[in-house]
């Protein structure tokens, strides 16, 4: 990665307030430059950009069917209570039960 | 007063406890939003409620090991991705890159109620190619990439949120934030250029 592009990297986690401490004084000068501005500039834009187009997107998502909740329910309803796990403790991995679908919570 | 959160894991824990209706009422809180998070990878509307179906109710087998050390949503996200992820393998496709349905559904957004605010139609003209750009651009992303930054562009997420929902290291998903803004800016700035001169 060369410098320029690890930097708009860094610009871009600074847009989210995500940027590590150790590399704040690097973003936060690229800042001073006009690519620098640019980047931050353009990266809130698409963020606006993306939000904008997600709303209007949000009219062609269907919510779910009006059979969903009663089907779903149904399928609940066999399904034995999940229960609360006991004995292996709370620093147990209970990922390896889960298999890919999910990891602990 | 209670966070999300804090509410989320009180309806959690009454589940454990023998309460099937408390998640009725998390199903009832979540169904819109996972499916708005798994149409954007599977599009077609049936097969997405499906995988919504499926990810609630293993949801409801795995909830015993649910401890709370990160956030319910998170945690159903991550099991909502990857029931879809599993399900575009078995249906031996990947996710629709931009495709002819992603032109309808910008035509769709003719009449979009967000849309009439807006005054000239010039300005009507540029923010419904921006949408449609962006829209197309995010469709076209890999699925990494569109799955990080609807996570946290449309769902609000932290870092450390995705990482947990996408099992991957902060790094990565700074890494794939930014490769989608720089593929979605690629497609973008002749736009923006275009909307930027008009106001001159």
């Amino acid at each position: 990665m060369d410098m320029t592009k690890k930097t708009r990297e860094l610009i871009s986690a600074l847009c989210d307030d995500e940027i590590p401490e150790a590399d704040q004084e690097l973003a936060l000068a690229a800042l001073d430059g006009e690519d620098g501005r640019q980047a931050w500039d353009l990266y809130h834009r698409i963020g606006d950009a993306v939000r904008a187009a997600d709303a209007l997107r949000a009219a062609s998502v269907p919510d779910p069917s009006p059979g969903f909740t009663s089907r779903l329910a149904e399928r609940l309803a066999a399904e034995p209570l999940p229960g609360k796990r006991t004995g292996a403790g709370d620093g147990a991995d209970p990922t390896a039960q889960l298999g890919a679908v999910a990891g602990q919570g | 007063m209670t966070t999300e959160r804090e509410c989320d894991q009180l309806l959690v824990e009454r589940v454990q406890a023998g309460d099937r209706r408390a998640f009725d009422l998390l199903v009832a809180k979540y169904q819109r939003r996972l499916m708005r998070l798994v149409s954007r990878l599977v599009h077609d509307p049936a097969e997405a409620e499906d995988v919504v179906q499926e990810t609630f109710i293993k949801a409801f087998r795995a909830l015993r090991h649910f401890r709370g050390e990160s956030a319910f949503y998170t945690w159903l996200y991550r099991i909502g991705i990857n029931t879809a992820k599993n399900f575009l393998v078995t249906q031996g496709r990947r996710a629709p890159t931009s495709t002819e349905t992603d032109a309808e559904r910008a035509e769709g957004f003719d009449d979009a109620d967000s849309l009439r605010d807006i005054n000239t139609p010039e300005s009507v003209l540029a923010s419904k190619q921006i949408a449609y750009t962006v829209n197309a651009a995010m469709e076209a992303l890999p699925l990494e990439l569109r799955t990080a930054i609807v996570l946290r562009e449309i769902e609000g997420l932290s870092y450390e949120e995705i990482s947990e929902v996408m099992s991957c290291p902060i790094g990565t998903v700074r890494s794939r934030i930014f490769r989608a803004r720089e593929v979605i800016a690629e497609k973008l700035r002749p736009l923006l250029e275009v909307s930027a001169d008009k106001r001159r």
